[in-house]
Parts: C-alpha cells; sequence; structure tokens
C-alpha cells in the first residue's frame, strides 16, 4: 500500500510537471508568429500581403514590395476611408463607377475561431419580437429552451410561460420538428439591425427556422440536399441583407442560407474546417475572400460575388515545433500536457506527444544519471527498475519526480 | 479504539470544520444576496442574459473559488500539526492497531467531514440557485464549482503528506508538486468548460487520498 501510495504520487508530479515545465519553457521562449493578412486585390487580380511582424510589411504574391500607401490603393474596398481621406479613392474599378455609400453596403466581415465552436453552449435563447414596430430591438423577459418542447421560461419569476410553450411547440411539431434540437444558432443580441430569429437543427438533422413575428410563430422548414450535415451555423447580420448564415458543412463546405427564398448557395472553395482552422470571410462590392488560418498556414481563396473561385494563395508559417525553440522543446520534453487549448474553450487533459523522439535521447541520460544516483546511496539495482521504466517513458518529468518522493526503506 | 481516535480527530478540527461550514453558509449566502441586488437593479431577464452571453460567472463572487481550499488547508493543518509536535503521531503508532490502517481512519474522517461541509454548502447554494434560475444555469454553475471542491480534498490529503512529512528538504519538494497539481483545479473559464476534465479531476483526487501513508511510513521509519 505504501509503495502504491508513492507511484501515485510520482505520477501527480508527472501530472503537474507535465503542465508546469512546457508551459514555463513557451512562455519563456516562444516567438510570435502573427499570420500575415493576405487579401485579393480587385485592381491588380493578385494578393496583397501584409506581414505586422516582418521588416517589409507590405508586398504582393510576387514578393514586390510596396509602399503602405500603394498597398491600400490596390486594395480600395478595404480601406475605403482612407483612401477618401487621401482623396486618392477611384472613381471607377474593373469599367464599374464606384460609389462610396453604395460599395459598403456590401462589405462584411465574419470571423470564428474553433474556440468558439468547442465551447460550452447557453442552452437558453431570448426570442426576440421580429416585427416589433419599434425602431430598437428590445430584450424578451422570458428565455426558449427546445429539449422534449419548446419551453419559454420567465426571467423573472423563474417559471415556465405554459401558453406561449405550447404554441409554439405545435407549430414545430405541425412543421415536421423532430424534438429536441440538437444546435440552435443565431444572433442573441439586441444589437443588431433586426431580428431574424434562429437556425435550428432538430434531432433528425432537419433545418429549420424559427422567428416571432406579432406574438406569433413564424417556423419554415429549409430543404436541405441528402444527408448534410453541419459542423457549425453562424447567423450574420450584414448590411446587404443578401444571407441569412454561414453554414458549415461535416465535409468542410461552405453555404450560404439566403432569406425568403431559403436557397442554399455553395462557396466555390475547400478545406474549410471550422474545428481546426480559424476561418474569416471579408466580403465586398466585387469579391469574397475566404481565408482559413492554422498554425501551419494561412490560406486565402478569393471568389466573385457569383462564389465562384477567382484565384487562391497559399503560405506555410513555421510551427512551434519547426522553430529551434520548439525542436529543444521536444529534446527536452517526451510530451506535453494542457488544461486549456487554443482550439477549445473548455478544460479538459489535452496531451500532446512530441513529434519528434529526440526526447528520447533525454530518457537514455537521465536514465544513467539515475543509474548513478542509485550507485551512489548503494541501493540494490533491482528494486529500482519500475523508476528507470518511469524515466524512460516520461523522461525529465518523471526524473523529478522519483527523485522527489525517494524510494528510501521502500524495497 | 476506533471510536476514541475518530473523537480525537474531531477535537482537533471541531471547530476549525465549524468556522469552515459558518463561512461556506456565508459567502453562498452573500452571492445570492449579491444576485437578489443584480436582480433588482438589471431586471431578471437581463441578469440572466449576462450570465448565458456575457460571461458573468455570478458564482465567483465572495472569492467562493479559494474558499474550500482555504478550508481544507486549515483542517489538514489543524488535524496534523498536532501530529508532528513532539511526533505526537508516534502515540498513534504505538497502538496495537494496523499503523496505515489507523493513518487511513484519520485521513478519511478529516475527508468525510470536508465532503460533509462540501455537501451543505452545494446544497444551500443548489436551493438559492432553484429559486432565481432555470436548470441550465444551474447546472453549468455546479459544474464550474465542483473542481474548486475537488481542490479542496486534493488540498487536504497533500498537505497531510506535507505536514507529516519528516525532512524539511522533502517537504519543500512537495510544496513544489502540490504547486503544480493544485492549480489544474482552480483554471479561469466559461461556465460549465470544466465538464470533461470532471471524471479525471475525481479520479486524481480519490487516488491522492492514499497520499498520506507516504509520509507515514516515513515517519514511522525514522527518515531525518
Amino acid at each position: 500500500m505504501v509503495k502504491f501510495s508513492r507511484y501515485i504520487l510520482i505520477f501527480v508530479a508527472i501530472i503537474g510537471l507535465s503542465i508546469l515545465l512546457p508551459q514555463f519553457y513557451r512562455v519563456a521562449f516562444e516567438k510570435s508568429t502573427r499570420a500575415p493578412f493576405i487579401q485579393y486585390s480587385c485592381i491588380d487580380h493578385d494578393f496583397m500581403i501584409f506581414r505586422s511582424d516582418a521588416d517589409v510589411k507590405w508586398t504582393n504574391s510576387k514578393g514586390t514590395k510596396l509602399t503602405r500607401e500603394v498597398y491600400e490603393k490596390k486594395l480600395p474596398l478595404m480601406y475605403t476611408r482612407q483612401l477618401v481621406m487621401n482623396e486618392t479613392m477611384p472613381d471607377s474599378i474593373n469599367g464599374q463607377k464606384i460609389n462610396v455609400q453604395h460599395t459598403s453596403t456590401f462589405r462584411s466581415t465574419f470571423r470564428i475561431k474553433p474556440d468558439e465552436l468547442h465551447a460550452p453552449k447557453p442552452m437558453l435563447y431570448p426570442l426576440f419580437e421580429s416585427q416589433s414596430g419599434r425602431a430598437n430591438l428590445e430584450m424578451p423577459g422570458n428565455f426558449f429552451r427546445i429539449t422534449w418542447r419548446m419551453e419559454f421560461i420567465d426571467a423573472k419569476t423563474n417559471n415556465i410561460l405554459e401558453e406561449k410553450s405550447r404554441m409554439f411547440s405545435a407549430v414545430l411539431y405541425k412543421r415536421g420538428f423532430k424534438f429536441p434540437a440538437k444546435s440552435i444558432n443565431g444572433i442573441p443580441t439586441t444589437r443588431k439591425s433586426c431580428d431574424e430569429g434562429y437556425l435550428v437543427i432538430d434531432s433528425a438533422d432537419q433545418l429549420f427556422h424559427i422567428k416571432m413575428t406579432k406574438g406569433v410563430p413564424f417556423v419554415r422548414k429549409v430543404d436541405l440536399p441528402e444527408g448534410m450535415k453541419f459542423k457549425t451555423i453562424q447567423c450574420v447580420d450584414f448590411s446587404d441583407k443578401l444571407y441569412y448564415a454561414y453554414l458549415f458543412t461535416e465535409n468542410n463546405e461552405l453555404y450560404v442560407l439566403t432569406p425568403y427564398d431559403y436557397m442554399l448557395e455553395k462557396f466555390d472553395v475547400d478545406d474549410i474546417n471550422p474545428d481546426e482552422y480559424e476561418i474569416r470571410i471579408y466580403g465586398d462590392y466585387f469579391n469574397f475572400n475566404v481565408i482559413t488560418i492554422s498554425n501551419d498556414f494561412v490560406r486565402t481563396q478569393a471568389l466573385n460575388r457569383d462564389h465562384n473561385k477567382v484565384d487562391e494563395y497559399m503560405e506555410t508559417r513555421p510551427t512551434f515545433e519547426q522553430q529551434p525553440e520548439g525542436k529543444i522543446a521536444q529534446f527536452l520534453f517526451p510530451a506535453q500536457l494542457k488544461m486549456k487549448d487554443d482550439n477549445s474553450s473548455y478544460v479538459n487533459f489535452f496531451l500532446k506527444i512530441s513529434k519528434s523522439y529526440s526526447w528520447l535521447f533525454t530518457s537514455l541520460l537521465l536514465i544513467v544519471v539515475q543509474y548513478f544516483i542509485i550507485r551512489q546511496r548503494k541501493k540494490k539495482f533491482r528494486t529500482e527498475i519500475i523508476d528507470l521504466l518511469i524515466i524512460g517513458i516520461t523522461g525529465i518529468f518523471g526524473f523529478i519526480a522519483v527523485n522527489i518522493f525517494p524510494n528510501k526503506f521502500i524495497d | 479504539m476506533w471510536k476514541s481516535i475518530l473523537y480525537k480527530e474531531w477535537l482537533k478540527i471541531r471547530w476549525f470544520a465549524i468556522i469552515y461550514a459558518a463561512l461556506g453558509v456565508l459567502v453562498v449566502g452573500n452571492i445570492f444576496l449579491k444576485v437578489q441586488h443584480d436582480f433588482e437593479f438589471s431586471q431578471a431577464a437581463n441578469y440572466w442574459y449576462s450570465i448565458l452571453f456575457q460571461g458573468n460567472r455570478f458564482y465567483e463572487y465572495s472569492l467562493f473559488k479559494f474558499l474550500p481550499l482555504v478550508g481544507a488547508l486549515v483542517i489538514a493543518m489543524a488535524q496534523y500539526f498536532p501530529e508532528t509536535v513532539n511526533k505526537r503521531i508516534k502515540l498513534t503508532f504505538h497502538l496495537p492497531l494496523n499503523e496505515n490502517k489507523a493513518l487511513l481512519v484519520m485521513m478519511f474522517f478529516g475527508a468525510f467531514c470536508l465532503l460533509a461541509i462540501a455537501a451543505v454548502i452545494m446544497l444551500l447554494f443548489t436551493l438559492l440557485s432553484l429559486a432565481y434560475f432555470p436548470a441550465e444555469i444551474i447546472q453549468s454553475a455546479l459544474i464550474s464549482v465542483v473542481p474548486w471542491f475537488l481542490c479542496g480534498f486534493v488540498v487536504y490529503f497533500l498537505t497531510a503528506l506535507i505536514v507529516l512529512e519528516p525532512v524539511w528538504k522533502y517537504r519543500f519538494l512537495y510544496l513544489l508538486v502540490a504547486a503544480t497539481f493544485v492549480p489544474i483545479y482552480l483554471q479561469t473559464a466559461a461556465a460549465g468548460a470544466y465538464s470533461p476534465a470532471l471524471p479525471l479531476l475525481i479520479v486524481f483526487g480519490v487516488l491522492l487520498s492514499v497520499a498520506l501513508l507516504f509520509s507515514g511510513y516515513r515517519f514511522r521509519k525514522g527518515e531525518m
């Protein structure tokens, strides 16, 4: 039992050290590598690149050095305000006359990161009145959940509003909604231009649009292609009002849902995986820039307004493991344990095992050191074999742990 | 004999346990006093909204997060420090009882007291939550609060280990190990974010319950 308690303590020490030591190392030695900002120029029909941490900050895809002013002129719909201020905004682009107010209507910015996807969901949402006749949206006094039915809970009394719950549940049931909801997606804030309710996936993977108009339910089923499933649906509130949402499918495709006719339109892009990459979508009068950012690459796919791909550009960037500091880390540590991960908002045990096996050399070295410690302490080698095995598998963490909890007496 | 040991343990920690429990009740009471105040001033719907969408972690008010840690630390010190004065623990080892069993009984008595206090505080927290919040908010709040109480158990077991360790050098090293391990229970995160980690955190807490045997053994064997 005492022996067992020692190994538990060693195990606990290994857990603690495998979190703390690599974390200290990264804090001390990790160098920031910012992803370059890559945008398609409607002037040059080429990609313009801004690297905030480089000496040459502004270039095009061929590496030609640009001044800031020239760079901004190549992206007139991104830096419109600056160009207007400098009086260098072009009157026409690609033969089309440019009206600054009109073009700005088509400007949109969207961003999602994996940790927003992998995060605890609220499970309760406010259903706004979408036709209140008021200029501003007002926070309702109740919130809804969709479990075995759609239930509204009054915040003031913490009681279920039976009548409203029955009314909405009945309409959902009639429209073929299969309870409970798998995901509820909307923009639950009063700080939006108007309310379009929620896009809800039911338990049979059907998509429904649910909102409240003049106090009564509006429920519309959206026809989906056979077998289509979504990783996430992100509702948007863009000034052009052309889409309800960006829809990211399980097979890493990107769709938009159009209002009124509920058409799903596919963006001609690939490998759009919000589980692993940060996704940014910039829309303007001529193009969409769909940017995927991961630890080791940045890729921009440029589309025209018909959602067809015009061009794409990709750059790789060194990960921490590929940098000299990362290589030393892999030499020192067999693995890194983290309680938080860049791609998740959950707290969990995120184990990242070193990709290279260089840590085995350190382990071997530490086994030799431990062997000499054993000999110096004149202990029986036979009784220390498990300790040596622990060091072999867990490297520096195990070496520190077995020496903090000495094997003295426990033979 | 066992009854007497338990009574001895109770005599050592009773006031500290009562103060910890009372403080827990006060802290939870204070949290819900604040909730009631904010309900009054911000309106219930806005307050729910702030919890659901704006990261308002109402349960962190009044340093609730650190209460189980401090409570466990104080109870462990009260229980084990007197045993190290003049090496009184050796009296227990000289009783006609299994030494390991005696240590485990001491440990489980302390852990049981912590569990009882945690149960009272959590029950009060849940009951008061029911008056203000729906199940979804309460569930995610509890998922966030449970690791703090698990942290209390871990701190209790590790403090017992450290206090009973006879060599100062190792006491310091154990303290360092505790400093690397305890923070995994106290991460700042969104409500409900601890859900995937909870099973392993519980396992670690249970495993550490026998940690005291290590120091006890070294103490018995006269390690200096």
